[in-house]
């Protein structure tokens, strides 16, 4: 886990205004399905969230503009309003007497795909972890290709050339190859190189394995076929691959020379532990706003009418869990679901902050990528009634390619909110059990729409549950205005704006207070006995059995004083048996009071029925 | 209120497609010149298939000279005007034509000649070879298989099962709806191109759809079945009219993003998929569906005279019958 935050994630501002002169202030969000637009105003002076449009992202032909479905959106919001805000296709800025126009502009982009980036050179697993943990709160996906020279000599066996003979070494004798082997292994390289069509190399590694300097150079010649190879492919002959080098710190001027007329070559710190991640990640999310976000058609109209650099909805998000975590002394996750991109980020009251964004993975476009990675049965396992692999498969095509359509029965919003569940799984599998262990979320923030806009409170409060697996006591938060992803760009030209709108209504859904207890929960038998005091002296007791969810009632704006009797081998944090009182009082919210004894890990019925009547009745306990 | 992309039909419009020749590294070589109109039956791309695409072209008519072999040339597919020549030896042709955007599909770019077919049940009719063939209606496996063996070069039908589909083309379809090397992705594919106006399932085609069909049958035609996610690529068929009807007339309809009442529009997703009508109201405030969620919602009415009330962004702009 890093316990360093990151500097400086994506650009600054370059302007903040003072917010006493920001009337009303534009925040738009283009996401790869969805570009939302929302207005910020004074209201008896606090920023409040006016008014929102959504329309869909015209990046693609014919429109290739982003700027377009801004527009769009701003024409809802036109409407909602009775303001006029857009004039000849170009914002009005500032805002005028009359209330037409807006003061300040900002905006955020994820949509353009994820950076992919190669990781080359003397590429060990430890290196390629490494590297892949530098950029995972980026929306970037990295590819380790080991330099040939280091793969024969470290991983002899992992080539082997058709119909040879040959067969895996015995460890007494170790392999060497070939130049027909290193021959085939080049040429599967530049292949492979040729497939993925990288925005960036990452070089790493210290020269110190038995091929020494050769896989840096090996590196180097990768990347020179590289874009000799991809820029005859272009429609324009030409191929950009900036190089990040972060490899042995002797031979950068090596490296230099060699890429000179090929490829940009960036020096950062030489990736060895953790300690690099932070210079290694502004220098990939410097690359990441040049070779993806700069290059979304109409970005440069939108930098015009920006009042800072437009930036990626990560790194957005996460200033404000950051700021979120420190400002309110608890730890906190964010949980985003968008179309093509989970993201899911930890941030601890000291500092600590796991990023983690999982491009390819979402209920959109990114359907298939979940079901291609868990399967049909883990998605199943969320649904009271059985469906096929071929209606799930089909339905998934369907609605990738209508990523925008809305689901118009029941049947097709619960599988789509299993989807959602795997998503967030999948992202939290990402993170090591190590770091995921040292990490429980007092409060659990989430958005993207198939959270925010859930029909049901419940339903948002039982994705959240089931994914994320929460032990202890720990608080449900709703973004329902989908604009925390945003909050972070809107800080660099505007704090004050960003934390009261943030205070006054993004974060003003509160499901409610989770009690998870964990441990060996007797099956049949009471897991824990729940008592409250309501703040009119009422008190409730309850008694939850081991597998079951239960609410207790405790309203938005109520409190209580909770104690906790779990059963002896049951643990509520304190450890097993070990009865529990809060020091204050919990809050309430808009599911209530939620009591989920079901265990961790989760664990179903391995009877189909069972499993759809247990599901059945986890659902309409919470309001699902 | 914008319309989310989708299938749609535009009867007339101004185009310009790159011509090129995908998914192999032979060196292509322009057989045409920028400003020069050229017949969508006319060669326009030659391939160098004793040459890699690195060479150069001096180097590649050099040694085709020293060893001739037969030329492999790609028809232009467009009427149009060639208006660039790219590196990478494609020709880049503009012109006036009816574009058909499907919902899915595979397979690289090709031109073919159009032409209308039903099953008959007695007796198959043949598939002529090199044909673009326009099923109004779902396609199966058979079929597919029947066609490629039989030469046709490219397919436009309604929709087809996933399942048919992944088992004509070998592969899993989310592999090639994200790959990132679609040139490449494509080039596995068996050779025939295939375009699904309506998309997985058992949807008709629309009756506007199969009429702007068969008005081009015998047309010569440029079908792509590249249908990318991850770059926004969707299968299309680009139909150059014929030289009359884009001299003379010529009224093309500026492509209008928003729905209003009187639009015609397919719905592509949920409970009614399939089902077409045209907008009779759109709602101001957001209407809550059987699902519980809530949206911006038109109601349709349908051919049969009823009314259908469908979230906006589950429907297709679809042109008037």
């Amino acid at each position: 886990m890093q316990t360093e935050p990151y500097l400086g994630e994506g650009s600054g501002s370059t302007s903040s205004q003072n917010p006493v002169s920001a009337s009303s202030i534009l925040v738009a969000d283009c996401g790869s399905t969805f570009t939302k637009v929302s207005l910020l105003g004074l209201v008896e002076g606090q920023y409040r969230l006016i008014a929102r449009g959504v329309s869909p992202t015209t990046f693609a032909a014919p429109n290739e503009d982003v700027t377009r479905g801004i527009i769009q959106a701003i024409n809802e919001i036109e409407f909602i309003t009775g303001r006029r805000f857009v004039a000849d296709g170009q914002i009005v800025s500032p805002e005028d007497p009359a209330g037409d126009g807006v003061d300040l502009i900002v905006s955020t982009l994820s949509v353009g795909g994820p950076m992919r980036v190669v990781v080359l050179g003397a590429v060990s697993k430890e290196l390629e972890t490494l590297a892949a943990q530098a950029v995972s709160g980026l929306h970037a996906e990295t590819y380790a290709i080991p330099a040939p020279s280091y793969r024969a000599t470290m991983m002899p066996d992992a080539l082997s050339v058709v119909g040879s003979g040959r067969g895996p070494s015995s460890p007494s004798q170790p392999a060497t190859w070939t130049p027909e082997q290193f021959n085939t292994e080049w040429q599967r390289q530049i292949e492979r190189v040729r497939e993925l069509q990288p925005h960036a190399a990452l070089i790493v590694g210290l020269a110190d394995s038995p091929a020494g300097a050769t896989t840096l150079q090996e590196a180097c010649q990768l990347v020179i076929q590289a874009v000799k190879v991809l820029g005859q492919q272009a429609k324009d002959g030409q191929y950009q691959l900036p190089v990040l080098y972060a490899g042995a710190p002797q031979f950068v001027e090596a490296v230099r020379r060699m890429l000179n007329g090929y490829a940009e070559v960036t020096r950062v710190e030489t990736l060895l532990s953790q300690e690099q991640f932070a210079p290694v990640s502004m220098a990939a999310s410097a690359l990441y706003e040049r070779g993806v976000i700069q290059r979304v058609p109409g970005f440069e109209k939108l930098r015009s009418w920006s009042n800072a650099v437009p930036v990626g909805a990560a790194s957005s998000l996460s200033s404000l869990v950051r700021f979120l975590a420190q400002h309110y002394a608890m730890n906190v996750t964010a949980v985003d679901v968008g179309s093509n991109t989970t993201t899911l980020m930890m941030a601890g009251e000291r500092g600590e902050f796991i990023p983690l964004v999982k491009p390819g993975i979402g209920v959109g476009t990114g359907l298939g990528g979940i079901l291609q990675q868990v399967g049909m049965g883990r998605i199943a396992r969320w649904l009271p009634f059985s469906i096929s692999e071929d209606e799930l498969r089909q339905f998934s095509v369907t609605h990738m390619l209508h990523p925008q359509a809305l689901p118009t029965n029941l049947r097709e919003l619960q599988i789509l909110q299993a989807f959602a569940r795997e998503a967030i799984i999948l992202a939290r599998e990402t993170i090591s059990e190590e770091s995921l262990g040292q990490f429980e979320a007092d409060l659990v923030l989430a958005t993207g729409g198939v959270l925010s806009h859930a029909p049901k409170f419940g339903q948002a409060a039982l994705m959240l549950l089931d994914a994320l697996q929460p032990r202890g006591v720990t608080s449900l938060v709703l973004d329902r205005t989908m604009l925390i992803s945003q909050l972070g760009a809107v800080a660099t030209v505007a704090p004050i704006a960003a934390v009261q709108v943030n205070e006054n209504d993004a974060v003003m859904h509160r499901l409610g207070t989770c009690v998870v207890p964990f441990g060996e929960l007797p099956q049949g038998q009471t897991a824990i006995r729940v008592g409250v005091e309501y703040s009119n002296g009422r008190q409730v007791t309850a008694e939850v059995m081991a597998g079951s969810i239960e609410i207790i009632p405790l309203k938005l704006n109520e409190q209580a004083l909770l104690t906790l009797y779990p059963a002896p081998t049951v643990d509520v944090g304190l450890g097993p048996g070990e009865r529990a009182r809060a020091a204050e009082e919990i809050d309430g919210g808009l599911v209530g009071l939620i009591i989920d004894a079901r265990g961790r890990p989760l664990s179903f019925p391995s009877n189909e029925a069972e499993r759809q009547a247990r599901l059945l009745q986890w659902m309409q306990v919470i309001g699902a | 209120m914008a319309y989310p992309p989708g299938g749609s039909v535009v009867t007339q419009i101004e185009v310009q497609r790159e011509r090129r020749f995908a998914g192999s590294q032979a060196r292509s070589i322009p057989l045409v010149y920028v400003g020069q109109h050229v017949q969508a039956d006319q060669p326009v791309i030659r391939l160098a298939t004793n040459a890699g695409a690195d060479q150069a072209v001096e180097a590649v008519e050099a040694a085709e000279a020293a060893a001739p072999v037969a030329p492999v040339v790609v028809p232009s597919g467009l009427r149009g005007e060639v208006i660039e020549t790219t590196s990478r030896g494609g020709v880049v042709i503009k012109t006036r034509a009816a574009l058909l955007t499907g919902s899915l599909g595979a397979g690289l770019q090709t031109a073919g000649v159009l032409s209308m077919w039903q099953p008959v049940h007695t007796r198959p009719l043949p598939l002529p070879p090199g044909a673009i063939l326009v099923i109004p209606g779902p396609v199966s496996f058979a079929l597919l298989r029947q066609a490629a063996a039989s030469g046709v070069v490219g397919i436009v039908a309604s929709s087809v099962e996933l399942r048919d589909l992944e088992g004509f083309l070998g592969l899993d379809i989310f592999d090639l709806l994200n790959c990132i090397d679609v040139d490449k992705a494509q080039s596995r594919l068996p050779s025939m191109t295939l375009l699904f106006t309506e998309g997985c399932g058992a949807l008709p085609m629309p009756d506007a759809t199969i009429k702007l069909l068969s008005r081009y049958q015998g047309s010569i035609a440029l079908i792509s079945g590249v249908t990318s996610l991850r770059y926004a690529l969707r299968p299309e068929l680009v139909i150059s009219p014929p030289d009359e009807e884009a001299r003379l007339n010529w009224h093309p309809q500026p492509l209008d993003d928003d729905l209003r009442p009187g639009f015609p529009v397919r719905v592509c997703c949920g409970t009614h998929v399939g089902v077409t009508g045209v907008i009779e109201h759109y709602f101001v405030h957001q209407q809550t569906f059987l699902s519980g969620v809530q949206g911006q919602a038109v109601r349709l009415r349908l051919a049969d005279g009823t009314s259908l009330i469908v979230p906006i962004m589950n429907c297709d702009v679809r042109p008037l019958a």
